[in-house]
């Protein structure tokens, strides 16, 4: 019964996604997205790497994505709802790019939009971004050379990012050595009050206050350890330089498109 | 004696539980209500930076396609009812927003037809500032589809908590009232579709 429960709310967590036409936020999160298939292995290997280096070092994030179709929506829209619903780029700075591209297939134009994040949008003006989509992506996109075409894009747009805004993640690995000890004292403080709960308890009566007492201490515990996620799987540390996730930045709709 | 006492002290913690959760229920609706301005102020600063772009486009056009005088003069005519045309934030009624985007729409329209006659003039189109301009209104156009969408869903987001039992008792004690929508696919957002 329990299991035939949990499938369920399994199907209906993973339609819920689907539901809405741009693609879910992926799982583990990654800065490029090749649904359309247009890069071999070690090309999107070697693009992620390359992005991640690049937030790394300077926190802006460049999401790069590819679909096989927009289903009828304006492919700028398509991207700022990406930038948005993934939150690509950090809060504090909206400083995400999302990169959209759609090939030329069977279902019409291959069309490609640069979407900007509001804390980007004066690094990388309208225009900026309109000459990088008609004299670097597209002239390569119409010899097929996809991965070329985003590879160099990605670069000119790191180029004007870094200019604006610079600031290294470094400073991810002392707050999650601040976030561990936080941690430690939070379990002793929480052994703590359990046994001290305990010891009253045998006074009589007050069974209830007890569980009460634990919720309280639990609360916070729990919460803490699933925000926690982003310092459990950090970063810098680990698995040598994996992508630290999406921060939540928001963006306006500045950028360009063009179609070939 | 006794009884009354407890009688009254139960009265005033009842009294005290629903003035706390008006005070709450009221907090919420004031912070919604800010949110819905703040996201209103977005809207009309990126219509206000596309009526800035617009004079510039008319000159370039003109230097190009002096005797699509009409063109022009409709553009113009259109941007001056436009930016006339504020909508304060506190009274975002449906009314109101549905007469702004009627003016920001006929704008579109005129905009869209001052595209439209770049494609007889090939030099026109060739022309750098001329490309540099339809890249920013492009950026414009974007900037105000998703500036609305924001602004619809703050909107909608404070109307459910205006409507919804009991907070709606509230809303209606203080006048809290619904604030209308932008309406998809009429004009504003559809009119200029710049086909590079």
């Amino acid at each position: 019964m329990k299991a035939k429960l949990l499938l369920l709310t399994l199907a209906l967590c993973m339609a819920l996604p689907m539901s809405a036409d741009i693609p879910a936020r992926p799982v583990p999160q990654r800065l490029v997205n090749d649904f359309a298939l247009l890069f071999n292995g070690r090309q999107k290997a070697e693009l992620e790497q390359m992005l991640v280096a690049f937030d790394d070092s300077t926190s802006n994030q460049i999401a790069v994505v590819t679909v096989n179709d927009l289903e009828g929506d304006d492919v700028n829209h398509y991207a700022v709802r990406i930038g948005l619903e993934w939150g690509v780029g950090s809060k504090e700075f909206n400083n995400g790019i999302v990169v959209l591209v759609k090939p030329k297939n069977a279902t019409g134009y291959g069309e490609v939009a640069i979407q900007i994040g509001y804390g980007l949008e004066g690094a990388i003006p309208d225009i900026y971004a309109k000459r990088i989509i008609d004299y670097t992506m597209i002239p390569r996109f119409r010899e097929g050379e996809y991965y070329q075409g985003v590879y160099d894009a990605c670069q000119e747009l790191m180029a004007l990012a870094s200019g604006e805004i610079s600031e290294p993640r470094g400073g991810r690995g002392e707050e999650s050595f601040a976030g561990l000890i936080i941690f430690i004292l939070m379990l002793v403080f929480i052994f703590w009050a359990i046994s001290k709960a305990n010891k009253r308890g045998k006074g009589g009566g007050d069974d209830d206050n007890i569980g009460g007492g634990r919720h309280i201490f639990w609360g916070p515990f729990i919460g803490g350890s699933s925000s926690g996620s982003s310092w459990g799987g950090g970063r810098s540390g680990g698995f040598g330089g994996g992508f630290g996730g999406f921060g939540g930045g928001s963006f306006g709709g500045g950028g360009a498109s063009g179609r070939w | 004696m006794k009884k009354g006492l407890s009688t009254t002290a139960i009265l005033l913690i009842l009294a005290v539980v629903v003035i706390a959760w008006g005070v709450k229920a009221y907090n919420n609706l004031v912070s919604g209500e800010e949110t819905v301005s703040t996201a209103w102020a977005q809207v009309e600063n990126v219509y206000q930076r596309r009526a800035d772009l617009i004079p510039n486009l008319v000159a370039t056009v003109k230097g190009y396609a002096a005797h699509e005088q009409s063109t022009f003069e409709a553009v113009t005519q259109a941007r001056a009812n436009a930016t006339g045309m504020t909508v304060d934030a506190s009274n975002l009624t449906p009314e109101q927003i549905a007469e702004f985007q009627k003016a920001q729409g006929q704008l579109s329209t005129a905009l869209g037809r001052l595209i439209a006659i770049s494609e007889n003039y090939p030099e026109l189109k060739a022309n750098e500032n001329f490309k540099d301009l339809q890249a920013q209104l492009e950026g414009t156009e974007n900037r105000i589809s998703t500036e609305r969408m924001k602004f619809n869903e703050a909107a909608k987001k404070f109307n459910v908590s205006v409507r919804r039992f009991p907070a709606n008792i509230i809303a209606g004690i203080f006048g809290f009232q619904t604030k209308g929508y932008f309406e998809a696919a009429e004009g504003a957002s559809t009119a200029p579709k710049v086909e590079f």
